[in-house]
């Protein structure tokens, strides 16, 4: 079971000796990055399909709450998968000189499924400080000075953010004593109060500049209309969604029934409100999917926030999806960049493309039986079963939002879809190697249509497990350290 | 595999084909063929329409845990035989010239000929539903498949399909909203769950349910105050495409209607529902919205000075009478707004034919720019001339039959303020309908259309069998009332008795054949008279003088231009446009948060909202 840590160690690994190896022989510098991923890729695929109930593993022989502890379960080894997946797919194979991108790329990528698997929020806290560093790096891999600025600001409120998180962790650690989660989760009695919560609201705003939430996302059009397509990709879709992970995990173990979920959910809202309304306004492509990708983080989060099964299957639904969309659409503006309104015979250009464009554009309005309508009806029916004016007050923007996404895509797929001038139409023309990597996006939204029905069983069965609270104490605690299970049984009666 | 799964695969089979073909100079008459397999199939399933018993696809699913599946009943099958033949009628018209025309001047047939499939398909599909999750998966498809039908044309077409497509998801979310909370309350997106639990449902939760699914649905009927996108987007596709949409596309709205209303939730309680304040019941709100929708909507169409738009306009008055019908409830009136659905199609797809034609000749819609047009075009002539009869309501054609079980079901159920008002828009629709013809058959011809022949038969075909038709049920509904009947059935409302020629009932009959003979018996003896009296003289139409003076060639006397003066002059200071404000103001304000929301992005540096989060967050758990 150890052995998923190479997960972790190998690209960082890598990562680090990539320098070297590119001294001595540049093809097997070039060859090697994909190489650990895909090796990365079938570790957590094992797995993930072996797995049959999470796992607790404590690296380095110390026990938790003491030890640095792995926590495996279906959510975390999906996200572990993804990531060297996502990585396959954003690869900078066209690179011939440098290293530095792959580099980072290694960094990001074993940070990540640290930060995934990790089960203390002082590992988390180093994992996402790894990330960020690899972040700043990739959002200013293309050297140009519009992308320096935005990383520039970038860089300040992530630090600003991570000083909040840090505080909150501490908050958290001077009420229980302890940052193993499973431990934070056994005194979850003691988080219950103003310090607790504001420790959470802290992390929450800290960490949330990464995932995109409402208001600490300032950088975020900025960033993602100056970097390269594949870093906003990235950076959209994946390590997003990262950052959210994070705040669940933290809200299921320690804060499951408290006013934690409120704050979630006004930040989803005004996040819902802020992203389409600006999304609906901006005239330039990157600027569009940055802002609608906020849009949908607030829906994520909206999602998350409403409690039990429910929510947690309606979040992990539109987050995948999003994790999907948003890659697909950020590819696309490889090509076609700069303002919407001079897009006219980018269709005729590539038409494979635009196809593809209205394809996104349709699950991301959620047309049934595109995967984004499910997502969509899942965090429909959870709203409405959670009843309270907050929640039905969400349905409400998330509906009237849909409606103003339907307008600016349409409008969008319109203008694509429209006659352009001659000289323009050339420039519009993707690559053949960016439209098979957004195609193949697109196939596996496909290939959710037409296996929904063992998909859906599955997302069940994750959304139950991660929102399981005693399970996750349990595997960590009672399956690793026989010796505590005394003092814990008794503590579990409170808890359940 | 039953009749229910070889329709679906024949019409999945339609759409791929014309999909695929596209390009292809026959693909227009290879999907007409298909289109006529589909009607075929629809035709065997025949009993159906008479009472047979519901007919399950093969097909069902589990999609997270809900059941879904589709199946065909009386209600369905009344809606599909009325898709195929709008859709077969509109794809022969587009097949064989016509095609070639709008090909030249840079039109593409095969994408308007996959566009009608593939509504149809996803039409059937919606028709077919078996549970509230088809029924919504359905509607979606069917509104989106709409878009497509809508941009074909280009240009201009695709803002107004736009528009459409906004309004249209405005209404889905609404729709969503209701399935939301009928999931909440039972637990299943199933029929007989609903039903179980709709006797128990609070005034609230009813009210608020009708209100969703009304206007939900409603919006493609273009229900006001949601009416504003269809005239335009439907009278910008091209005319075959217009004909189908037009006749067909938006009842799918009184379809979803019927079925979650009527059918399940049961309108009855709407009825005992008092609005505070007022004296009416939540029903007559309804009513009266649809009222205002034929009055409103008839008026604009009265000004109209585009053919296409004329009719357009005039879709969405008509399907007010629907929904009064549908609302109505008592075996006349709803017999009236069912019947209505079909007699309508027939004729506004004989219309939409009609006035492609004229524009496939003469390459305008403007009312101004035509005239004199019947002796050019007498068949297209005759098939116009019969449409707007039906359209008007009046005697012999079909319109008449289902307007007057309407006006007698408003009559009997004690609404006469409602009734006056339906009469209101029927005197525009007449106004109107006459404007329509007069302005493009009757009057001088104009010079420029001296050489125009008549249009060829591939077009004049589905013309005329429409406008048959459309004669045909007007002189024996009873054939029409039998499909009325048993999708009264479908819905569990009492069904009316009837007979070939009409209505039989307590409350006042209807015999057609009678009413008919009678008139035509007139006509007769008019032409007996005529024909005895002295030899005709033939009279060139320039030929001609007015107060005595004698007009040359270049003064023409046939007035189009400011065509109801007199009318106008009473009426004009009503049109205030007082919707498209409503509208552009929903969207200044809309365009004003979002600049507020940028602004916000962009004046200040993020660090500054970290920190103000951050506080408002401490205070909001510590404070």
């Amino acid at each position: 079971m150890n052995s998923i840590a190479f997960n972790v160690a190998l690209p960082l690994l890598t990562a680090f000796l990539l320098p070297i190896i590119s001294s001595s022989s540049k093809p097997a510098a070039r060859f090697i990055g994909p190489f650990v991923l895909f090796a990365m890729l079938g570790f957590a695929l094992v797995y993930f399909n072996t797995l049959q109930h999470p796992v607790a593993i404590a690296l380095g022989g110390f026990l938790p709450p003491l030890g640095i502890s792995f926590h495996l379960d279906s959510l975390s080894l999906l996200m572990a998968s993804i990531i060297p997946l996502m990585m396959l797919l954003l690869w900078p194979y066209a690179n011939k000189q440098g290293y530095r991108e792959e580099s980072l790329l290694l960094l990001l990528a074993g940070g990540a499924s640290g930060l995934v698997l990790s089960g203390d929020l002082f590992n988390i806290y180093v994992f996402f400080e790894l990330i960020s560093v690899a972040s700043f790096g990739l959002a200013a891999a293309n050297r140009s000075a519009a992308a320096f600025a935005a990383t520039f600001r970038y860089l300040v409120i992530s630090g600003l953010g991570t000083v909040l998180a840090l505080t909150g962790i501490g908050l958290i650690y001077t009420q229980t004593g302890t940052l193993n989660l499973a431990h934070i989760g056994l005194l979850a009695s003691q988080l219950d109060n103003p310090i607790g919560l504001s420790a959470f609201a802290l992390i929450v705003i800290g960490i949330g500049v990464k995932a995109e939430i409402f208001p600490v996302n300032g950088w975020v059009p900025e960033v993602y209309s100056a970097a390269s397509p594949r870093i906003s990709a990235l950076l959209a879709g994946l390590i997003s969604k990262l950052a959210v992970l994070v705040i669940i995990r933290l809200l299921v173990v320690a804060y499951q029934g408290s006013d934690a979920y409120i704050i979630l959910l006004v930040l989803g809202i005004l996040g819902i409100i802020w992203g389409e309304l600006s999304a609906w306004r901006s005239k330039d492509l990157k600027r569009m999917f940055a802002y609608s990708s906020i849009g949908q983080l607030g829906m994520v989060l909206v999602a998350f926030s409403i409690p039990g099964d429910a929510g947690m299957v309606a979040g992990i639904a539109m987050m995948l999806h999003h994790l999907v969309v948003k890659p697909g659409l950020f590819m696309l503006t490889e090509k076609w960049n700069g303002p919407i309104s001079k897009l006219g015979g980018a269709a005729k250009s590539s038409p494979l493309a635009a196809i593809l464009f209205v394809f996104f554009a349709l699950s991301l309005i959620g047309v049934p039986p595109l995967p984004g309508f499910w997502a969509k009806l899942l965090l429909v029916i959870g709203l409405i079963q959670a009843s309270s004016p907050l929640y039905l007050t969400a349905l409400a923007v998330l509906l009237t939002a849909t409606v103003i996404e339907t307008h600016y895509l349409m409008k969008t797929a319109i203008k694509i879809y429209s006659k352009g001038k001659k000289k323009q139409v050339k420039k519009w023309q993707q690559t053949s190697f960016n439209l098979s990597v957004i195609s193949v996006f697109a196939l596996i939204m496909l290939a959710v249509v037409f296996t929904l029905t063992p998909l859906a069983n599955k997302l069940n069965h994750i959304a139950a497990e991660s929102s399981d609270r005693v399970l996750y104490i349990n595997t960590t605690l009672s399956a690793s350290q026989p010796p505590l299970s005394q003092p814990l049984s008794q503590q579990m009666g409170k808890v359940q | 595999m039953n009749t229910l799964d070889a329709l679906l695969l024949i019409s999945l089979l339609t759409a791929l084909a014309s999909g695929l073909g596209q390009g292809h100079r026959l693909i227009g008459w290879i999907t007409a063929l298909l289109f006529s397999l589909q009607f075929v199939a629809i035709m065997v399933m025949g009993s159906l329409g008479y009472g047979g018993a519901v007919v399950e696809a093969s097909i069902s699913l589990s999609i997270f845990g809900h059941p879904v599946s589709w199946r065909f009943d009386g209600l369905s099958w009344f809606f599909a035989l009325i898709t195929i033949g709008a859709a077969l009628a509109s794809s022969i018209f587009a097949a064989g010239s016509w095609a070639e025309d709008y090909r030249k001047h840079g039109g593409k047939p095969g994408l308007l000929q996959f566009a009608i499939a593939l509504n149809v398909f996803t039409m059937l599909l919606l028709l077919a539903s078996g549970d509230l999750l088809t029924l919504f998966i359905g509607w979606e498809l069917a509104s989106w498949s709409s878009l497509l039908l809508m941009m074909v044309a280009g240009g201009k077409a695709k803002n107004f399909a736009l528009r459409y497509i906004v309004y249209a998801t405005g209404g889905a979310m609404a729709v969503l909203a209701g399935l939301g909370i009928i999931f909440q309350l039972t637990g299943s997106f199933a029929y007989a769950d609903l039903a179980a639990i709709a006797p128990s449902l609070s005034t609230l939760q009813i009210v608020s349910l009708s209100i969703l699914f009304v206007f939900g649905f409603g919006i493609k009927l273009g229900l006001m105050p949601f009416h504003l996108w269809q005239a335009d987007a439907y009278a910008e596709t091209p005319g075959p495409g217009a004909a189908f949409l037009g006749a067909i596309s938006s009842r799918m709205a009184l379809f979803a209607i019927a079925v979650v209303l009527v059918q399940l939730i049961g309108l009855v309680k709407l009825i005992n529902i008092e609005i505070p304040f007022t004296f009416l019941s939540f029903r007559d709100l309804l009513l009266w919205v649809a009222a205002l929708t034929i009055i409103f909507t008839t008026f604009t169409a009265l000004r109209q000075n585009d053919a296409r738009r004329l009719l357009a306009w005039h879709g969405i008055g008509q399907g007010g009478y629907m929904l009064i019908g549908i609302l109505l409830l008592d075996p006349l009136g709803s017999a009236g707004g069912l019947m209505h659905i079909f007699n309508y199609a027939t004729y506004q797809a004989a219309l939409f034919l009609a006035v492609s034609a004229v524009i496939y000749r003469t390459k305008t819609a403007d009312l101004n720019q035509l005239g004199g047009l019947v002796t050019r075009m007498p068949l297209t002539f005759l098939v116009m001339l019969i449409g707007i009869i039906g359209l008007a309501g009046i005697p012999p054609m079909n319109g008449f039959v289902s307007k007057w079980l309407i006006y007698r079901s408003l009559i009997v159920e004690g609404m006469p303020l409602l009734f006056i008002a339906t009469v209101i828009g029927t005197l525009g629709t007449i106004l109107s309908v006459y404007k329509l013809i007069h302005n493009t058959f009757l009057g001088q011809l104009r010079l420029e259309h001296e050489q125009i022949r008549e249009v060829p038969w591939s077009m004049l075909l589905p013309m005329l069998v429409l406008s048959t038709v459309v004669f045909v049920t007007g002189f024996m509904p009873g054939l029409v009332l039998d499909w009325v009947v048993a999708a009264q059935a479908a819905l569990g409302i009492p069904q009316v008795a009837h007979h070939l020629g009409g209505i039989e009932s307590a409350h006042g009959s209807l015999d057609m054949i009678w009413i008919s003979g009678v008139l035509f018996s007139g006509f007769g003896i008019g032409a007996l008279l005529f024909y005895s009296g002295n030899k005709t003289k033939h009279v060139h139409q320039l030929d001609n003088y007015a107060g005595g003076h004698f007009l040359t060639a270049d003064t023409r006397y046939h007035y189009t231009n400011n065509f109801y003066a007199g009318l106008m002059h009473y009426i004009g200071s009503w049109y205030r446009n007082s919707f498209q404000w409503l509208e552009s103001s929903l969207v200044s304000v809309v365009s004003l948060l979002s600049g507020f929301t940028q602004i916000l992005f962009h004046s200040f540096h993020p660090a500054l909202f970290l920190l103000i989060t951050a506080t408002l967050s401490l205070y909001f758990f510590a404070g």
